[in-house]
């Protein structure tokens, strides 16, 4: 799963993205308007938490841009504007949630986490695929009710696929939503953190389509 | 009409010459008249008493001839004790000597009083003051002619008096027909006076009720045709308005610009705080969450003071309770919620539409949090209770959360409680709500809903 933040506080940046690093995403940041259109217009994110007091660009007018040029990707509005108002003409620019600072953290992740599984067609904040579990809110997973010990670039991955079970995903896919802007990106990694999941469940779960990409699904014989 | 107040001035000041004018004016027209009835008097006097020497005397005679009661014209002189009297006596009064009187002395007779005898400039005789024989007021002229030569002559004092008491009658009833008139006019100015100065202080009546307008909100400036010596002052009192708004308005933005950029730090000290368990971070923690509900409550403060200044125009009530409808059912969507309004048509709101939407987004905000899986609001207008009384709207919020116990419903009014910590939101919602709608005089209730949960109830003024 990747995130844009858009905030022009270096501090509350910071933290943002830290704490979004925590809790399995990866992060891109942009401190001003034009940046953040710019990253918003031309990397596939979950997800976008978007302060509207943006120097260069007003984030409200980012916001309706992306969405003209047919964005879908959840917005969350993070703003110190908390009239009713503000908030109806955030949402009616294409916001899917609105949260006024002060905030807190717990709160914005799983506002955030609901956004991204609702974006993905899940109304539950756990995902489950035959006998694998992944709960959004502990950033857990488990199998048949053993938990499964995950490196963050492996959770991931396979948050990424449980989001999007039973679809197939293209390894450029995986690599865009599973790394942030700065990282050396190198689709042969997807293959080898692909390989070590394979290890940790049953092995025809994830199924390699070939040319196309990968495909979670409950398997033949579990379930 | 206080004693410090212009009224008083000017009234007090017209009243207090017209009450010293007036009596000098009667003073003046009475004595006026008191002389000229007196020029009468004496003239009537003089006439008689040349009628009496007239009559009297005639060439070689040495005695004074009596005259008969016709041949004098004064028939006064006939009636008895009418204070009209003649009297011809011998100064030297011989025993044989007559005393000649007329027919009103009835045999009675006249002596001349030994002092205030006066013989005014130009008159042939001495004029007093005397008491008739009836004790009446009366005034003598008096004179001694002589009679015969040398040895033989003899002086005879002729006395002529006319009634006083008629003249004093005559005076007094036309002072007291004087003193009646002043008075009556001195009250008329005085009541004149008094209606002059209403009418023309009328203007800054009408200039403080404008600047009662202006306080209490309904107006922004003061309006009206004023007369032209206000006018200066209508124009300097707006400018002087409308600089303090300008100078409001500044501060405003400027609370508003300071709570919002302390909101972004204190989000990072929050965020900061909430991960070091020590002491120091807890202390951090407490005291930054008193820093964020300080910003928060002087913001809402200042736009609540902001609104009291204009609390006109009218808001359609049903755009915004759709726009913060479709709001919520995006925010809350994940939890399936079914988010129903109804609104009567033409509902309009009397107020501004940011505090409309504040109220409601507040209280479905509320709703939104904690129902299971309906929200239900209806907004109506309601038929005033009473003849002549504004119209208001209701407008209920219903959900079928677990809803609140009645102590529970009292707390939640005020400000900076929070009946569960673990549910997000600042706390603020329903004491803003209940401050905004004492801003507009209306009501808020809340009660136990038939979907089961909390019922929140708005009575607002509706336009």
């Amino acid at each position: 799963m990747r995130l844009l933040v858009v905030e022009d506080d270096p501090d509350l940046k910071r933290q943002l993205v830290t704490a979004l690093g925590e809790a399995g995403y990866a992060v891109d940041s942009a401190t001003d308007g034009e940046e953040g259109h710019f990253l918003g217009d031309t990397e596939p994110y979950d997800a976008v938490v978007l302060d509207l007091g943006l120097p260069k660009r007003d984030g409200l007018s980012v916001l309706e841009e992306w969405r003209r040029a047919g964005h879908k990707f959840p917005v969350l509005i993070l703003t110190a504007r908390d009239r009713w108002n503000e908030k109806v003409s955030g949402m009616d620019a294409g916001a899917d949630d609105y949260l006024t600072k002060p905030f807190n953290m717990e709160e914005l992740l799983a506002r955030l986490r609901a956004l991204v599984r609702r974006s993905a067609g899940h109304a539950s904040s756990e995902i489950e695929c035959g006998q694998l579990r992944l709960d959004t809110k502990s950033a857990r997973v488990t199998y048949d009710g053993s938990p499964i010990k995950l490196t963050s670039h492996e959770y991931r991955l396979m948050a990424y696929l449980m989001h999007h079970k039973d679809k197939v995903v293209s390894r450029t896919e995986l690599v865009e939503h599973m790394y942030d802007q700065d990282f050396d990106r190198d689709s042969n990694t997807i293959e080898v953190f692909i390989g070590r999941l394979r290890k940790k469940i049953p092995v025809d779960m994830i199924r390699t389509i070939r040319g196309l990409g990968y495909c979670l699904s409950k398997g033949e014989d579990a379930g | 009409m206080r004693v410090n107040s212009l009224a008083f001035r000017l009234f007090a000041a017209s009243a207090l010459w017209t009450l010293v004018v007036l009596p000098i004016t009667g003073w003046v027209l009475n004595s006026i008249y008191r002389q000229e009835i007196e020029r009468v008097f004496d003239l009537r006097l003089d006439t008689a008493w040349w009628a009496l020497v007239n009559l009297s005397v005639s060439p070689g005679a040495t005695t004074p001839r009596e005259p008969t009661a016709t041949a004098f014209g004064d028939p006064s002189y006939n009636v008895p004790f009418s204070g009209w009297y003649w009297q011809i006596n011998p100064v030297d009064p011989a025993p044989a000597d007559k005393v000649l009187i007329s027919t009103s002395l009835q045999g009675e007779q006249l002596s001349l009083p030994k002092t205030g005898v006066t013989t005014p400039l130009g008159s042939a005789y001495a004029v007093v003051d005397s008491i008739g024989p009836q004790k009446e007021r009366v005034r003598m002229f008096s004179k001694i002619l002589t009679y015969g030569d040398g040895a033989a002559a003899k002086q005879y004092r002729y006395i002529v008096t006319g009634n006083l008491t008629e003249t004093d009658v005559t005076l007094l009833r036309f002072r007291s027909t004087l003193w009646l008139a002043l008075s009556l006019l001195g009250a008329g100015l005085v009541l004149a006076t008094f209606f002059q100065v209403r009418y023309g202080l009328r203007p800054l009546q009408q200039v403080e009720q404008g600047l009662g307008d202006i306080r209490s909100g309904k107006a922004m400036r003061l309006e009206g045709e004023l007369p032209t010596e206000i006018v200066p002052l209508q124009r300097e009192l707006n400018a002087l308005i409308k600089s303090n708004q300008d100078i409001i308005e500044r501060a405003r933005t400027h609370v508003g610009n300071l709570a919002h950029a302390l909101k972004t730090p204190i989000s990072v000290l929050t965020n900061e705080a909430r991960s070091d368990k020590t002491p120091f971070g807890m202390k951090v923690s407490e005291q930054v969450g008193i820093m964020r509900d300080q910003v928060q409550h002087h913001l809402d403060r200042a736009r609540m003071v902001a609104r009291s200044g204009s609390l006109g125009g009218a808001t359609d009530v049903k755009p915004a309770l759709d726009a913060l409808v479709r709001v919520l059912s995006k925010i809350h969507g994940e939890k399936g919620l079914k988010l129903s309004a109804t609104c009567d048509d033409q509902l309009t709101f009397q107020g501004e539409k940011q505090d409309l939407e504040e109220m409601l987004g507040n209280l479905l905000d509320n709703a939104c949090k904690w129902a299971k899986a309906r929200v239900e609001v209806t907004a109506t207008r309601l038929p005033p209770a009473k003849r002549g009384q504004p119209a208001m709207l209701q407008i209920q919020v219903n959900d079928d959360g677990p809803g609140l116990t009645e102590a529970e419903r009292a707390v939640a009014r005020q400000r900076g409680k929070r009946l569960d910590e673990t549910k997000p939101g600042s706390g603020l919602g329903l004491s803003i709500v209940t401050e905004l709608v004492g801003l507009y005089s209306g009501k808020f209730d809340l009660d136990r809903s038939e979907l089961g949960g909390l019922s929140a109830r708005l009575k607002l003024p509706a336009a």
